[in-house]
């Protein structure tokens, strides 16, 4: 098998605060293949963004990994120092975030800023404005040379969020994580944002890790997904394993609550009753077993195994046979 | 029936640039047009779903029903008297019978304020103390399924869903004839999301008020609205029972919205209507239909005039000069 990009292993992070330890992420086992998009999915208070930042290694102060690894083509990330992580974060790993106008400088030309990213590579600075000229057009936007002295206020929405993807890849990078890319856009754009994602990706043959609460998306992008709940990896596997045969109920519970699958128009949609837990003073046993249908009495007693339904398909239930 | 609010023709508009500024630039129409023409009813007890992309004026359309916004030209009737023209002193009473559910629930909750005193503020402010006032509370937080004690926590102190809630609560509050929405849902997770959808529901069958509901998300809108409308730089572009316009839908950006949306299926097979490019800034309204810009079936007729609307007295209304059921040669 080859070596994954991004390989997670057994991963904890914990948050210290004033009312105790949050243990915001529980042995998370992810890895991520060259040039495949693996989707993340989880409701708020998951972890998914504490996971990201736990990559990148840009953790909140009160954050720390309290076990595991994080390899990156086979290096371990957190025995690396902070120059060396800087020349690994903006070059072979690049992010593209939820909120354009945030992740752009509003007082910089968009040249400037594309100009800037790309400080690495010994080229004059007309062949940088060239090259990211090119990249904007890459990406949809016609006339690149004039726009790129255009500041970000002059462009709307979809456009910015364009721009930062293609600053995410005038470096080349091997990794892409995407936060949310899609949210803040309206569906006419999240269609056209998903599209070009799509098509970057099988012309760069990057990797990505797209997180995202959309289940639409995640099922139309990626290839492998991975499901979050409280802190855990409850379910991964291929997008056609979680999609057509979900294993943990909350997967299957996730995806009944989605309004668009249902077919008959009804005044009363499906919810999931219940609260996550609380990420301080953990429940014993199954994670799920306050909110899931199913639950017995070993559930409440001891922590389901991870179960092997197929060969990339893995869910963490009692209920579930290999 | 008799309609609870009627829409005539309204029309709103802003001033982008002082008349000293106009005068100097020649500039002889210094506004913008954030509501164009729009017509609407809705009956009691009836959800109304209002869907358009980011500034398509959907929320000022709603502002301009609260009074909140000045109006050009056009008619709001509530329960037949029309609200235009109004003093605020004349259209407090009004305002008791409209609440609005505001678009971040966090955000329109003060801070400083406890729930308890958050859901006092209506009374207080339309000086309808009831005798007495913590029960009064306690029922409408049971109401909305959250428990009297809740009253005495702070808004950062509530989920999403919670804050949403209360919201919903402080809507109610009055008990007024007609509620706007404005996205009671977005960034609510899908779990909560129906929780706040059912919640409205319930509380429509049990006391009968009307909702206006505005959003962008169109499976939300097929579930719980009876009439829907489409709207797109301040025009209502097709309106009807939402049943007509999710299956016999006639405008081609109706179509286009619809077949934006992602299925939860890896294997679906996606038949799209693309439309390229973003909804145009209303600074630089296109001529003729304001679609043209990005309508796949565009002629020259739709760059020149407005289409008129096809069947004017019919429930299910479209402007289009091709629409989707006459097919193009």
């Amino acid at each position: 098998m080859t070596q994954p990009v991004l390989d997670i292993s057994n991963l904890s992070v914990d948050y210290q605060t004033p009312r105790g330890t949050v243990q915001a992420l529980r042995h998370i086992h992810l890895q991520v293949p060259p040039a495949k998009v693996v989707g993340l999915v989880g409701e708020s208070g998951c972890g998914k963004s504490t996971l990201i930042s736990a990559v990148i290694r840009l953790m909140a102060e009160n954050a720390h990994v309290a076990e595991g690894e994080i390899r990156f083509m086979g290096l371990d990330l957190q025995a690396m120092s902070a120059a060396e992580l800087r020349g690994i974060r903006g070059r072979d790993i690049s992010m593209v975030f939820q909120d354009p106008m945030t992740a752009l400088n509003p007082v910089l030309t968009i040249g400037r800023q594309m100009k800037d990213i790309q400080y690495r590579d010994p080229l004059s600075g007309k062949k940088k404005r060239e090259r990211a000229a090119r990249m904007l057009e890459r990406v949809g936007i016609s006339d690149g040379l004039s726009r790129l002295d255009n500041y970000p206020h002059q462009f709307s929405g979809g456009m910015r969020q364009r721009i930062t993807i293609a600053m995410a890849l005038l470096v080349k990078p091997k990794l892409l994580i995407a936060d949310e890319p899609t949210t803040a856009l309206d569906a006419t754009l999240e269609v056209q944002i998903i599209r070009l994602l799509k098509d970057l990706q099988t012309d760069f043959q990057c990797a990505i890790l797209f997180i995202s609460h959309h289940l639409n998306v995640i099922a139309e992008l990626c290839d492998y997904v991975g499901v979050m709940y409280a802190g855990e990896l409850v379910e991964k596997g291929t997008v056609r394993d979680i999609f057509h045969r979900p294993g943990h109920p909350y997967t299957r519970s996730l995806l009944e609550c989605d309004p668009s699958v249902i077919e008959e128009p009804t005044r009363f949609l499906p919810t999931i009753p219940g609260d996550i837990p609380s990420l301080i003073d953990l429940p014993e046993g199954c994670i799920f077993q306050d909110r899931c249908e199913k639950v017995m009495s070993v559930c409440r007693k001891t922590q389901p195994p991870a179960v092997h339904l197929a060969e990339h398909h893995t869910a963490a239930c009692h209920f579930l046979e290999e | 029936m008799e309609p609870l609010l009627e829409v005539d023709q309204l029309r709103v508009r802003f001033r982008t640039k002082g008349s000293v500024k106009a005068l100097l630039e020649k500039d002889d129409d210094p506004f913008i047009d954030g509501v164009m023409g729009v017509s609407l009813t809705i009956y009691p007890g009836q959800t109304f779903g209002l869907v358009g992309e980011s500034g398509s004026g959907k929320t000022t359309l709603a502002r301009a029903v609260m009074g909140l916004v000045p109006v050009q030209s056009g008619a709001i009737r509530f329960n037949g008297k029309n609200l235009i023209g109004l003093n605020r002193g004349q259209i407090k009473p009004f305002r008791r019978d409209i609440a609005l559910m505001f678009q971040d629930p966090a955000g329109s909750l003060s801070p400083r304020l406890k729930i308890r005193s958050i859901l006092a503020e209506p009374f207080r402010i339309h000086n309808k103390l009831p005798d007495n006032l913590p029960d009064e509370i306690g029922r409408l937080l049971k109401m909305v399924n959250l428990s009297p004690a809740m009253g005495d926590l702070y808004p950062h102190q509530l989920s999403g869903g919670q804050a949403r809630r209360v919201g919903v609560a402080r809507a109610l509050a009055l008990s007024p004839k007609l509620i706007i929405a404005d996205e009671p849902t977005a960034g609510l997770d899908v779990s909560v999301q129906g929780e706040i959808l059912n919640l409205m529901a319930r509380l429509q069958d049990e006391l009968g008020v009307s909702f206006l509901i505005i959003t962008h998300n169109l499976a939300v809108v097929r579930h719980v609205s009876d009439h829907t409308a489409i709207m797109y730089l301040g025009r209502f572009l097709e309106q009807g029972p939402t049943q007509t316009v999710f299956h016999h839908m006639q405008h081609p950006y109706t179509q286009a919205l619809l077949s934006a949306h992602a299925s939860p299926d890896p294997d679906a097979v996606h038949h799209r209507i693309a439309i390229s490019g973003e909804i145009p800034s209303l600074f630089s309204r296109p001529k003729g239909c304001e679609f043209h810009t990005r309508c796949p079936r565009a002629k020259d007729v739709c760059r020149d005039r407005f289409p008129q609307a096809a069947e004017p007295i019919k429930a299910h209304q479209y402007f289009c000069h091709f629409p989707l059921s006459e097919s193009l040669q």
